[in-house]
């Protein structure tokens, strides 16, 4: 029996050990859940994030796929909130079911900071919650803005016929993207545009391509195509392009400034794109979150700007994203 | 012996009885739908859907359309050839879109350019290695290696552990997403070479058209006239049957399954060609689609049952109801609600014939 008992003393004394060497005293670990790792313009995000937590000593980061599950995804905080973390950053699967996760980690005490995709509930985050994004509203806006300004430099300004090519319908940023681009068209600088058809890509290049092809084997003609992202942009374009049509006659927009993207404004296909600053928003979270974790006070709203790239000013973006 | 009602081994059959291909049904909906979408366009567009209306082309059609409904149902249709031989020996691919997706990255890595306007290409995975600019035949051959062995150990799974085939690939299904997001840890894979732009937009954009329609008439002739044919027939009406009368049902089963690996795999090597690029999340839902085209041109889910032209005939279908939704300007919302109606609607017409042509025999 003391044997046993004296065992137990020494086993328990090492894993006391053992938990004092695995957790640094000063350490601050980050969880976060990303809503899905396949998506390019999140893994330039979530690449951002890790490099700023590598590049910073006593951060440590567990990231963790949600792939597009709304459950899964709570399960991942409740499973922080559960492994003790300082802070938790979540890019939401769906915007709507941000509630749940802000009473979990609100009753945990522990700081969430939402990236990204704008939480339904982000004008009633409590204290320990903040939001860190790009105001979405500026991109579709920036975007049909330039389109417009382009057209009207054509001498077009009597009269222009656009398409939407729309991203994935259940996406806030899709739709936004689209309200936004029919509001500028709706302005009375730049309501000689009409708009066509609009249809969605699903943000996918290959369904642009399609839905572009199809479009013009109805013979319309038409000045540009306003895409919620440059994946469905470049679709168009290469479609456009097996067509014979003249890439200077239309002008085309996207959202996003992939590498792919620039290369095809250097090529002379693509006109406008919007550079939203993945990597920044990254960064931008987890400097956010370790504040909440310090107990600092940070605004519930974190803007990273957008910002217009066309072929003036492409050299500065070459190198990101 | 003109006419004789002599089958063979002295049974008799009653020629009144024999009734139309399947094909010949699922071809008459497609006709049925193109008339559909012709008179609703005359009446909401004052246009024609396959005619030509404003004197664009040389002849009496609208080229353009017709083009684009066959070339946006090609990729997928080469991947549905692979999965009717797997659905005709009694099994189902899950695994088709994943391996699409796996393999484009992989093999789109070995098609690199080394330079993108001057600049090294941002994008290359092998710069380092100087693994750039290579030969098409590498990557065509790492491609179909890579759809081999997924489908391979899809086979081997079903065969030797007597898992059900929709276990066995729906693992496959997700292991393989998992490769193609680990393969470049998520980051999209573009700029090929001029070669490999080819085998997605050769022979001024109809290459996917020319290799879906060779493989269409290709595997047509080997299910119908080779033993591996009327082998994966055999299995699918009455494997024990099949056991019992000799044939190797393990061994074809993995080569059914690797076949259709090696077809996904050249969807993937279409796609990522056609498209410039290779990213993790291509051919999501592929392997859906792929069914629906094959279970719309009659192959019955049951095994058996079916032949090639069904599969070309439900791909022309799905083309005809996209660009025909995209002609009417249908709101984006209301594509996918009608399209799913269309899809369970095809089959429970087969299937009342099916009854029908039952009760009469």
């Amino acid at each position: 029996m003391k044997n046993v008992l004296t065992l137990m003393k020494k086993t328990s004394a090492a894993f006391g050990l053992v938990a004092i060497l695995a957790t640094p005293v000063s350490a601050e670990t980050v969880g976060v859940s990303m809503a899905a790792f396949d998506d390019n313009f999140l893994t330039v995000l979530r690449n951002g994030m890790v490099k700023m937590a590598d590049s910073m000593s006593g951060v440590d980061m567990q990231v963790e796929d949600a792939q597009n599950d709304v459950a899964k995804q709570l399960d991942q905080i409740n499973n922080f909130i559960a492994s003790g973390v300082d802070a938790i950053i979540v890019n939401p699967v769906d915007t709507s079911a941000t509630q749940a996760m802000t009473n979990a980690a609100k009753n945990a005490g522990v700081p969430l900071v939402y990236v990204n995709r704008e939480p339904i509930n982000v004008n009633s985050l409590p204290d320990g919650q903040a939001f860190v994004a790009s105001n979405e509203i500026e991109s579709g806006t920036l975007e049909a803005f330039e389109v417009c300004k382009m057209l009207r430099a054509q001498g077009k300004a009597g009269g222009a016929k656009a398409y939407i090519i729309m991203g994935e319908l259940s996406n806030q940023a899709a739709v936004q993207r689209t309200k936004d681009v029919e509001d500028v068209v709706g302005m009375d600088m730049c309501n000689f545009i009409k708009i066509i058809d609009k249809q969605t890509s699903n943000w996918s290049r290959e369904q642009a391509q399609n839905l572009m092809t199809n479009w013009l084997s109805s013979g319309e003609s038409f000045d540009a195509v306003i895409a919620n992202n440059d994946e469905s942009a470049i679709g168009a374009i290469q479609a456009m392009k097996a067509a014979g049509l003249d890439m200077k006659e239309i002008i085309v927009g996207g959202v996003d400034a992939t590498q792919d993207a620039l290369a095809a404004m250097q090529a002379g296909d693509l006109d406008v794109t919007v550079f939203q600053d993945a990597a920044g928003q990254g960064a931008g979270a987890l400097t956010t979150a370790l504040k909440l974790a310090k107990g600092e006070k940070v605004d519930k709203k974190v803007y990273i700007p957008f910002k217009l790239v066309t072929p003036a000013n492409i050299s500065e973006y070459l190198k990101k994203n | 012996m003109a006419n004789s009602k002599h089958g063979v081994g002295g049974l008799t059959y009653d020629t009144s009885k024999r009734h139309w291909p399947n094909e010949a049904n699922v071809f008459i909906a497609l006709i049925i739908l193109i008339l559909i979408f012709e008179s609703l366009g005359l009446l909401t567009q004052g246009q024609s859907f396959l005619f030509d209306s404003k004197d664009r082309f040389d002849s009496i059609f609208n080229e353009q359309r017709l083009k684009i409904i066959i070339l946006q149902v090609s990729i997928i249709g080469i991947i549905a050839i692979g999965v009717t031989q797997v659905i005709i020996s009694g099994g189902i691919d899950l695994s088709s879109g994943s391996i699409v997706g796996a393999t484009a990255m992989i093999a789109m890595s070995f098609a690199q350019v080394a330079e993108v306007n001057g600049r090294p290409n941002p994008k290359a995975i092998f710069l380092e290695q100087g693994w750039v600019d290579l030969p098409i035949i590498i990557p065509i051959l790492v491609g179909l290696c890579c759809g081999i062995v997924a489908g391979g150990i899809n086979g081997l799974l079903i065969a030797y552990t007597r898992i059900p085939p929709f276990i066995a690939t729906l693992g496959m299904m997700v292991s393989a997403r998992g490769i193609a997001k680990w393969w470049s840890k998520g980051r999209p894979i573009s700029f090929p070479t001029d070669d490999f732009e080819m085998i997605g937009n050769g022979f001024g954009g109809w290459m996917p058209v020319v290799i879906f329609i060779s493989l269409a008439i290709l595997f047509y002739l080997i299910l119908k006239y080779t033993v591996y044919g009327k082998h994966t027939y055999a299995i699918g009406s009455n494997e024990d049957a099949a056991r019992m009368s000799g044939i190797d049902v393990r061994r074809h089963k993995v080569l059914v399954y690797a076949i259709a690996g090696m077809l996904a795999a050249l969807a993937a090597l279409v796609v990522s060609s056609k498209n410039l690029t290779a990213q993790s999340g291509m051919g999501v839902m592929y392997e859906l689609d792929a069914i629906a085209m094959t279970v719309i041109g009659g192959i019955s889910l049951a095994g058996g049952r079916g032949s090639i032209v069904g599969t070309v005939i439900g791909a022309l279908i799905f083309g005809v109801i996209i660009s025909g939704f995209t002609f009417l300007r249908l709101d984006a919302y209301y594509q996918e609600m009608v399209k799913g109606i269309i899809i369970v609607g095809a089959v429970v017409l087969d299937q009342w014939r099916q009854r029908s042509a039952a009760t009469r025999a």
